[in-house]
């Protein structure tokens, strides 16, 4: 009986300590936002009055929350269509038949966006974007502009250079994701396919995109998840400026928070947040399950 | 129907030669079967053909054209590979029209040759699903549909039974037969089995590292070889391959001597290998008035119809044949027959046959 009891235990004896750590450092905090939110003058204030739903109507309300809902869906979209199209155009250029040298080169090149952290990624593209900087020069030396632009400042530009940064900054990932992809589809495909009479697009699109689609719909939806609450790039890059014209929903809860002290609202974007976010990964688990 | 000449080809993979100047002439509407061990270079060859590999030295000409240059599309062929390479994501009819989409036949045309070749091949039930709901022997079926749909001059196959069961593999390679009697096709045919080099073939060519041991009709290699090496490849089981000692009056095998006919050119205290297929050498009860030599049978395969059996001459392992219902007792030495007017006799030193 004891014998049995401890065989049985063993498991969760040694799952303990991991189970403390994700209890301290994940529960603890995520039942605190979600309290959070539904009191008001919290932190700043000894005893927060409890308004239950209120600071989430007060948020349907507020256009600032709007707004960076939208930058926030056009941010998420724009950069993983970016990640998609420039990472599976560099996978399909890393796995074509080259000298292995060669080829081992741009592989290790190409991944290296991804190993800088967002801060040395978001300061080199202040300094290369600025009115001042290498962009602007190039661009003007090639006559394609007269006057130096504000790519970071301007509010027309904001968004775009930002898209252009985390395009960028995410790209590796998705390449390497199908470059193991590629090398997945059989070589024998290609070779009917060439001999059917298929050229490099009819390959790509009747070969390689269905072999790649269970990929490409995992990743997607990955990086949906991670670029959706995205922080340290876009806070790093623009401070969500200049107004609130690159402002996503993680820059306006740190703002929320940090800068205004409105911790409650601050916790309320926070929870609206995580709503989302955990919709898209039960999405992307579902996902995962089916293709076990 | 195309005739197909290969002149001296040879392929390098950086400095290792993989073909050593090839030369086979393929008449139209033939069925030719390249067949050899692994490495031999058949695959190398056929795949030299469709265009999926380059060129080294040498040339290939598919009906009246040189093809070196052409890309795989432009020379006529159609090709079965040995894992199908079937289209996951397309249903069979969509696998099968798929060449003729690219080359932007008529919609209805498409249809009508498609339902056409899937009628022949029985495929018509299973047009709409995905290969992955396919059998083994349907997928086969699907791959040979999607070459027969292109009407190619040429037909190439690469080991396209080699991931069958037994069964299936023999069904199927009456059925390819058939096909070509139907069509009247040009045919490169790649396998490492010899029944089916047999069975299929009007020409067969073996392979070796490289290089064409022999090649001509199935009869001519299975009843003439020019060397040691396809005397031991084709048949099953082997020809018994056996190094002998000429004596004035026949062979000494290890310690039995057998009285028979030996080339002229062939002097006594000559060594000589000496070939004899299974089928010739059958107890003696069974063929009285042949040359005999008793031995020891160690080992009975029954097969059924007929019992191999094994037995030692001198150093050799040797396997003779009977019929499955004569009664036979291992470890006990026994009378066999030998048959040597269908003897082979070859030169150890060069391999190559004695006439």
């Amino acid at each position: 009986m004891l014998r049995q009891m401890t065989t049985r235990g063993t498991p969760y004896l040694f799952l303990l300590p991991g189970l403390v750590i994700l209890g301290a450092l994940l529960s603890v905090p995520l039942y605190k936002v979600v309290e959070y939110s539904l009191y008001d003058n919290v932190i700043v204030e000894r005893n927060p009055t409890f308004v239950g739903l209120a600071n989430y109507t007060n948020l349907m309300t507020d256009p600032g929350y709007w707004s960076a809902g939208f930058n926030t869906v056009v941010f998420t979209v724009g950069s993983v269509l970016g990640h998609m199209v420039v990472g599976i155009g560099l996978a399909l250029l890393v796995n074509a038949d080259i000298a292995p040298r060669a080829r081992t080169f741009f592989r290790s090149m190409l991944i290296l966006p991804w190993i800088f952290t967002a801060v040395v990624v978001a300061l080199n593209w202040q300094l290369l974007l600025n009115p001042f900087g290498l962009i602007n020069y190039m661009l003007q030396w090639m006559g394609l502009t007269s006057e130096p632009l504000d790519w970071l400042g301007d509010p027309d530009l904001a968004m775009w250079s930002l898209l252009l940064i985390s395009t960028w900054r995410g790209y590796p990932f998705i390449m390497v994701s199908f470059l193991s992809g590629l090398q997945t589809v059989p070589r024998e495909l290609y070779e009917a396919a060439e001999i059917d009479g298929a050229g490099f697009w009819h390959k790509f699109w009747h070969v390689t995109l269905p072999q790649l689609k269970p990929v490409i719909f995992g990743v997607a939806l990955l990086d949906l998840i991670w670029t959706f609450q995205l922080f340290p790039l876009v806070w790093l890059s623009t401070g969500g400026g200049p107004g609130r014209a690159t402002e996503v929903l993680s820059t306006l809860t740190f703002r929320l928070a940090f800068v205004d002290f409105q911790f409650s609202q601050a916790a309320t974007v926070a929870v609206s947040i995580l709503i989302i976010s955990a919709a898209f990964t039960l999405l992307y688990l579902r996902n995962e399950a089916r293709r076990l | 129907m195309s005739r197909i000449e290969i002149r001296n080809l040879v392929k390098m993979y950086g400095a290792h030669q993989a073909l050593h100047g090839i030369d086979i002439s393929i008449q139209p509407g033939e069925f030719c079967v390249l067949v050899g061990p692994s490495g031999c270079g058949k695959s190398t060859t056929l795949r030299m053909v469709a265009g999926l590999e380059t060129i080294s030295g040498g040339e290939i000409a598919i009906g009246e054209r040189v093809v070196n240059g052409l890309r795989p599309k432009e020379r006529g062929i159609a090709m079965v590979f040995q894992n199908y390479a079937l289209y996951p994501a397309k249903t069979v009819y969509n696998n099968m029209a798929f060449s003729l989409q690219l080359s932007r036949m008529p919609k209805p045309e498409i249809d009508r040759r498609v339902r056409e070749v899937a009628d022949i091949l029985e495929l018509t039930p299973l047009l709409e699903r995905k290969p992955g709901a396919l059998s083994g022997g349907q997928r086969q079926r699907v791959a040979m549909g999607r070459a027969i749909v292109r009407d190619p001059e040429v037909f190439l196959f690469d080991e396209p039974l080699s991931n069958l069961d037994a069964k299936l593999r023999g069904q199927m390679r009456a059925e390819i037969k058939r096909l070509h009697q139907r069509l009247q096709n040009t045919i490169i045919y790649v396998t490492h089995d010899q029944v089916e080099a047999m069975t299929l073939a009007d020409r067969i060519v073996i392979m070796r590292d490289g290089k064409i041991e022999q090649q001509g009709t199935p009869d001519a290699i299975f009843h003439d070889p020019d060397t040691v090496f396809v005397a031991g490849f084709m048949g099953s089981p082997p020809m018994n391959l056996v190094d002998c000692m000429v004596t004035p009056t026949g062979l000494k095998l290890g310690d039995s001597e057998i009285a028979c006919a030996t080339p002229d050119g062939l002097r006594a205290g000559a060594r000589v290998i000496c070939g004899i297929r299974p089928d010739d050498i059958r107890p003696a009860a069974d063929q009285p008035g042949r040359a005999t030599a008793t031995v020891p049978v160690d080992l009975i395969e029954q097969l059924g119809t007929e019992k191999l059996v094994h037995f030692r001459a001198g150093q050799h392992s040797m396997i003779g044949k009977t019929g499955g219902r004569v009664d036979l007792a291992e470890g006990a030495p026994h009378p066999l027959a030998f048959d040597m007017a269908h003897a082979y006799f070859f030169d150890p030193d060069t391999e190559r046959r004695i006439r």
